[in-house]
């Protein structure tokens, strides 16, 4: 019965579209019409005190009187020096204030939307309940249930479930004020007021589905943001962070300027203890950058790591089967000689292929991408593992950090990265030459 | 129709089973026969046959007595050493001070308490097993001072008495019998003490090749500051039958007197404070090879054999503690009064004092059961045994010193009242000679590895799909439903049980044979991977300690009505009220063990635990917490 009501009304509201020849264009931009404002003389009494931005626009709108002016425009002209989340809501209070009929308001909240991200503002609940206040209250709350049944007003609810669906996509959950307004505007069974019950209904479900959250607001310390980073790729809660180094510049005898960046590393135990059985005759590689994202910020992280180790070099580590067999009661017993399988009905282990891939041993973060400093992490690292120092190190590094590769990049750098992929000696403390 | 036939199936099988079952029994005559001529070479345990469902019942009934000399030697040096106990010690101060006063020491040493087994010619007091629970529950009542004596000759010294030659013997008992010389035990090391790749200590030979330079740590060692001689375990290479060489763990006798030997600060503990425990450190300490004991490499199994069979005096040790708890906790309830009632009017004070009965009671019965069987003639292997009554006594004395200091609400948990100083002090029990989980896993997987030894080829069969296999087990578990009857021989006309035990004894029969069952189904659903299945080994450990416990206690409260002791009728009382309630608690246990059984919460529990370790936090919301 509702589905069928809302069905009906559908129709009916393109009907109406069609034959009132109101289009939306397809950026999404209201074309209107601007008939003169009737407020206009008392507007610009009432503003003197205003000043900048939204006098300017309003002057101009009323000097291109009978023209097909956008609201998209008032927001442009608005926000001529600067968008802000005051200049926004001052156009919004402007428009308030002008009519008491609030004419045009639905054309008006369709391009306030729109300029939203452009002002920064997509994600303030309070800017958006600010947008709902321009509805007219009460205009719209059908009366009986004849008026209840059709889509009462169906252009002004779309409008509301516009707005709301915007917050939805921006992950905003509306709050108390938003159901009063919404509630003041359309009444409390309106198709608004059923989509604020939805979102109210499966957000606070959503909220916490991410089980790696990112802080809405980043660190803005470089050094703090490669910790959170690094942090947020190691999986061991042992591995330590160590600030190799801070952003300094020094001055050559030169005079010139030498910044040196900031290194940030990261190591756990176990890889510690792995690089320090690494076998010496086999390089460890460099490699990166490599991207991570953290909701809009993109920031680059390099990798120690080695080829996986050919199974015959593998030692397995083999106990004494007294030690660890179950006739003794002092250590962990591991094995049970016995001829016996595990039954295929108590065999709850899938399948998998294992791919073997090769060690990773540390991690970094720099302020550059460049041989020089990543050499320098290198051998900061070998301070915990000295034995770093006799294995060769090869430096395998793309272009620097800063832009992703778009396709075309990717298509040209082949040969660049042929270039950069070359061998740097490590000092004093490898004096062999690796060819690769 | 189909009914008639499975009937008639079902006839046919039983009587293969009855046929097969004579012929079992036939072969089983032969090899008691058999058993009787090499009775000095003992090579089944008790435990382990219930593995196989098995009960052994010539092993434990009837329950061991010492000879009418042995108890009155024993009497007479028990009053001393009891009085001794109560007048001369004071466990407050020493537990305070964290230091046992050197004239309480020289008291022990003048009882002979430091050389309790070692046989009179090395100047020891030569006692037998049963002899060293029954003063173990007398030093029990000061957890420091029995540590102390523990860590010297139950493990201590133990490795020369056993497996030292004449001259070692010659050399270092007789000191050490007097307590002029205190023995230590060094096995365990820094890191992970379960692990037995954590034993890093190592000793080279010298070039000359008579002497071994040893080198390393060891952690823990109780007796490590004060020890002169120290039984110290170390890897030495040893060239093995194909040649290659190989390192294996090797004991040494070494002496303090050796030099190179620094010994760290004394641990200051939760509770045996007045014991010392610290940490000894080698430094190219010279060791003649005359000192290595056994033969070299062979130290790992000096080490078990030590380990193996020190741990059931805990069982009197803890017995003693709960029988003198009971002693000062029920005076209390006795006269403090409540509500114009004595507090041991009220169910639930007396519900207290029922379990710590029960659980002295058990405790005691296990202990000297234990004992009993270690002082046959023959090497017996009592180690799962033993392994079993330390588990159940240290659980069962923290439970009851517990519910003793209950008792006493607020007072108990001053330290005017000793209570607190014994829940300290007994916490320890769950810990050290081998931790019960780990003692779970030794006789859980013990038993697994007999059993399996001998019931693979039959599950092998089974899994190949032989019917006639197939048959013969559907038959039995036919037969099984049928008539709900297991029959051991423990009751009825031979049986070996009182009859007014005979409820408890069915009890425990119905108990004993699903558990071999449920060993059988345990090996063919997991094999050798059943090492991987911790929680189903900690059940199957659970309900053979039961079936132990409730084994003594038969036993033992059989031969008290027997025999006429005095009281027995309250015996019989403790032994039924503890069989009724371990076999609800086997019951449930081995249901759980059924595969897909709908008790069992196992992977759920071991899921809890993989969340919040992974995260290494309690993941929860706060209930407060909102989401709008």
């Amino acid at each position: 019965m509702v589905s069928e009501l809302i069905h009906i009304c559908r129709l009916r509201k393109q009907k109406w579209r069609q034959r009132h020849g109101w289009t939306r264009s397809e950026k999404g931009a209201v074309i209107i019409v601007l008939r003169s404002f009737h407020c206009s003389a008392v507007c610009s009494t009432s503003q003197q005190d205003q000043k900048e931005p939204k006098e300017a626009s309003e002057r101009e709108t009323q000097s291109k009187d009978r023209t097909l002016v956008t609201h998209e425009d008032i927001f442009e002209k608005a926000a001529k020096n600067s968008k802000t989340k005051g200049n926004f809501n001052r156009v919004v209070d402007v428009f308030t204030k002008n009519d008491i009929r609030r004419r045009g308001h639905v054309e008006f909240i369709y391009a306030a939307l729109k300029q939203m991200p452009e002002f920064g503002v997509e994600q303030d609940i309070t800017v958006y309940n600010k947008l709902l206040d321009v509805f007219p209250k009460e205009v719209f709350v059908p009366r009986n249930f004849i008026q209840r049944m059709f889509n009462h007003y169906p252009r002004q609810q779309e409008c509301g479930v516009q707005l709301l669906e915007q917050m939805e996509n921006y992950g905003i959950m509306p709050n108390v004020e938003t159901k009063v307004l919404l509630a003041q505007v359309f009444g409390k069974k309106s198709h608004p007021m059923r989509k604020y019950q939805r979102i109210m209904y499966w957000f606070p479900k959503f909220k916490h589905t991410n089980p790696y959250p990112i802080p809405q607001v980043l660190p803005s310390d470089p050094i703090d943001l490669a910790r959170f980073s690094l942090a947020r790729i190691a999986s061991d809660p042992d591995a330590k962070i160590t600030v190799f180094q801070y952003q300094t510049t020094d001055i050559t005898e030169t005079g010139e300027e030498v910044l040196r960046p900031y290194i940030v590393g990261i190591q756990s135990p176990e890889q510690r203890s792995l690089l320090a059985k690494h076998n010496h005759c086999r390089p460890v590689f460099v490699e990166g950058p490599f991207p991570l994202w953290l909701r809009k910020t993109c920031v680059h992280y390099y990798l120690l790591r080695a080829d996986p180790i050919p199974p015959e070099e593998k030692v397995k580590k083999e106990f004494d089967p007294e030690w660890i067999g179950p006739e003794q009661s002092l250590f962990y017993p591991q094995r049970v000689e016995l001829d016996l399988e595990r039954d295929i009905g108590d065999d709850d282990s899938f399948d998998v292929d294992d791919v073997e891939e090769g060690p990773v041993y540390a991690m970094c973060m720099a302020g550059q991408g460049d041989e020089t400093t990543l050499a320098q992490w290198i051998s900061d690292l070998q301070e915990t593992c000295p034995t770093l120092g006799q294995i060769p190190t090869v430096f395998r590094l793309e272009s620097g950090p800063g832009e992703l590769l778009t396709s075309s990049d990717v298509q040209q750098s082949p040969e660049l990265e042929f270039e950069t992929d070359h061998i740097i000696e490590d000092e004093p403390l490898y004096s062999k030459r690796v060819k690769q | 129709m189909n009914l008639n036939k499975l009937f008639v199936l079902s006839k046919s099988v039983k009587l293969g089973r009855n046929l097969i079952a004579a012929r079992v029994g036939h072969v089983g005559a032969g090899c008691l026969q058999k058993r009787c001529i090499r009775s000095s070479a003992r090579s089944l345990a008790y435990a382990k046959d219930l593995f196989l469902g098995k009960v052994n019942k010539a092993e434990v009934f009837p329950y061991p007595e010492i000879s009418n000399e042995e108890l009155e030697e024993m009497n007479q040096l028990v009053q001393p050493v009891e009085k001794f106990f109560n007048e001369e010690v004071d466990s407050k101060k020493i537990d305070h001070d964290a230091v046992i006063p050197p004239e309480t020491l020289n008291g022990l040493k003048e009882l002979g308490l430091f050389g309790i087994q070692i046989p009179e010619e090395y100047g020891g007091l030569g006692l037998s097993n049963t002899m060293y629970a029954r003063l173990g529950e007398i030093t029990s009542l000061d957890g420091a001072i029995a540590v102390t004596l523990a860590a010297h000759q139950a493990i201590g010294l133990k490795g020369i008495l056993i497996a030292g030659n004449d001259e070692q013997k010659n050399k270092y008992l007789p000191k050490l019998a007097t307590g002029e010389h205190i023995a230590a035990f060094c096995l365990t090391e820094p890191g992970s003490g379960s692990d037995a790749a954590s034993v890093q200590t190592r000793a080279t030979l010298t070039e000359d090749g008579k002497h071994y330079l040893i080198n390393g740590t060891k952690f823990w060692i109780s007796n490590g500051g004060w020890a002169d001689i120290m039984t110290v375990f170390a890897r030495t290479e040893v060239v093995d039958e194909d040649g290659q060489k190989k390192d294996k763990i090797t004991a040494f006798i070494v002496e303090r007197a050796f030099g190179g030997i620094a010994s760290g600060k004394p641990e200051d503990k939760l509770g045996i404070r007045g014991s010392n425990t610290c940490e000894i450190s080698f430094e190219d300490t010279k060791v003649p090879i005359e000192n290595v004991i056994g033969e070299v490499g062979g130290g790992f199994k000096v080490a078990m054999n030590i380990l193996n069979n020190g741990r059931f005096s805990m069982g009197s040790a803890g017995a003693g503690m709960i029988k003198k708890l009971i002693e000062l906790t029920s005076e209390y309830a006795g006269t403090r009064k409540q509500f114009n009632r004595s507090l041991a009017e009220f169910g639930m004070i007396q519900d207290k004092f029922a379990t710590m009965a029960l659980n002295a009671f058990v405790m005691e019965s296990m202990a000297y059961l234990t004992a009993g069987m270690m002082d046959r003639p023959g090497v017996p292997d009592c180690s799962v045994e033993a392994a079993m009554v330390k588990i159940f006594s240290s659980e069962g004395s923290w439970i009851c010193v517990s519910e003793a200091l209950q008792v006493l609400g607020g007072l108990g948990f001053t330290k005017n009242y000793p209570y607190e100083r014994y829940l300290r002090d007994c916490r320890i029990l769950q810990i050290f000679e081998g931790t019960n989980e780990i003692l779970r896993m030794y006789i859980a997987l013990t038993g697994m590895q007999y059993a399996g030894k001998i019931l693979t080829g039959k599950i092998k069969e089974m899994k190949k799909g032989n019917l006639g296999v197939v048959f013969e087990i559907l038959g039995k578990k036919l037969k099984d439903s049928v008539v709900k009857t297991v029959d051991f021989g423990l009751t009825g006309k031979d049986g070996v049980v009182h009859p007014s035990l005979t409820e408890s004894a069915k009890m425990f029969e119905e108990n004993a044979a699903l558990f071999g069952s449920t060993v059988e189904s345990l090996l063919y659903r997991y094999g050798k991977t059943i090492v991987d299945e911790q929680l189903a080994l900690k059940k199957v450990a659970d309900v053979l300690i039961n079936l132990y416990a409730m084994t003594a206690v038969l036993s033992r409260a059989t031969r008290s009505i027997n025999i006429g002791l005095r009281n027995h009728d309250y015996e019989v009382l403790l032994a039924n009220t503890f069989c009724k309630d371990a076999y609800f608690k086997n019951n449930y246990l081995m249901t759980q063990l059924q595969k897909n059984s709908p008790e069992n919460n196992d992977a759920s529990i071991k899921k809890i635990a993989q969340e919040v370790l992974a995260k290494r936090a309690y993941i929860c919301s706060h209930p407060l917490d909102r989401t709008y």
